[in-house]
């Protein structure tokens, strides 16, 4: 009976595998990036083109002049804003992705048919797949609601670094490009 | 002008950095991931700064840093790693591994550029 049940546990990870791996196929958004990418050439190209209607027109106009350059600024801010939008939907796709692997490769493990009997897909075999700390923060919080008194189970997340998240720490900290240690 | 050897699995986000980069004045190579990476560099690339993500299939970010610091080419040059991991055992990782420093996604643009214009400015 319990080995029924297992064979039928390993079915539905089995298929909750595929549908996730389907789900994560999904996440793609190049003909949206493409878009943005082309808007931004273009907003460029603009720019460029008003800069150089203005050099060789022969007539000097002050109306005209300062409408070009409120156009050409608000044309900038707008592609920065696309730049800054565009970067991080793909961060945040890159991310979605990356997690959407871990389940996937969690759920492919413990489908496996050869896994021998009675042995088990751990929180800890499933915290080595994590790919941030957000992920492992996550985990530690599961474990810690469910599992409130129960038996004592290891956190993952990691030791938190010196500096802030987005912070970059380099040559100040780590090896310098010419080779100099400034540790 | 500086070239930027971009790696990073995920096509979304090349073509992102190249964007931005290319807009910023850098010339770029990319690669899917560490081995690609290394094969650029033999094959005669001299990238001025490297962007890598960690998590890669093939070679990893840290399997990269690693093979690239025992060539001539890239023994010296600033590695920023750009990754979803923040935590600091895999920073200490890539650090003892050669890399030159970190940035934790999600980045912005200007966050970015600052780095790779203080390593390498654009000509």
């Amino acid at each position: 009976m319990a080995a029924i049940s297992e064979a039928n546990e390993r079915l539905v990870c089995a298929i909750l595998a595929e549908q996730v791996s389907t789900l994560r196929d999904r996440m793609d958004a190049s003909a949206a990036f493409d878009q943005l990418w082309r808007t931004t050439a273009l907003l460029s190209w603009l720019s460029g083109l008003l800069n150089d209607l203005s050099r060789h027109s022969t007539v000097t106009n002050p109306i005209l002049e300062r409408e070009r350059a409120e156009a050409i600024a608000e044309i900038a801010e707008i592609r920065r804003g696309l730049d800054e939008l565009a970067f991080f939907e793909a961060q945040r796709q890159d991310f979605a992705k990356q997690i959407a692997d871990c389940v996937v490769t969690a759920l492919e493990k413990m489908a496996v048919a050869e896994m021998p009997a009675g042995t088990h897909f751990s929180s800890t075999d499933l915290a080595a797949l994590y790919v941030s700390e957000d992920q492992r923060k996550l985990h530690d919080k599961v474990l810690s609601r469910l599992n409130p008194g129960g038996e004592k189970l290891a956190p993952v997340t990691q030791n938190e670094p010196e500096s802030a998240p987005h912070e970059h720490n380099f040559a100040a900290t780590y090896n310098l490009p010419n080779g100099q240690d400034h540790d | 002008m500086p070239m930027i050897l971009v790696l990073d699995d995920s096509a979304t986000m090349v073509m992102s950095l190249t964007h931005i980069l290319k807009g910023a004045g850098y010339d770029v190579e990319t690669g899917m991931n560490g081995r690609e990476g290394i094969t650029k560099i033999t094959d005669g690339a001299k990238p001025s700064v490297i962007l890598t993500d960690l998590n890669m299939p093939e070679l990893d970010g840290i399997g990269f840093i690693k093979e690239a610091r025992k060539l001539a080419t890239t023994r010296f040059t600033p590695i920023i790693v750009l990754t979803t991991e923040s935590g600091g055992r895999k920073r200490d990782e890539a650090r003892a591994a050669g890399a030159s420093g970190w940035l934790t996604k999600p980045a912005e643009p200007n966050q970015l550029l600052a780095v790779v214009k203080q390593l390498c400015p654009a000509k």
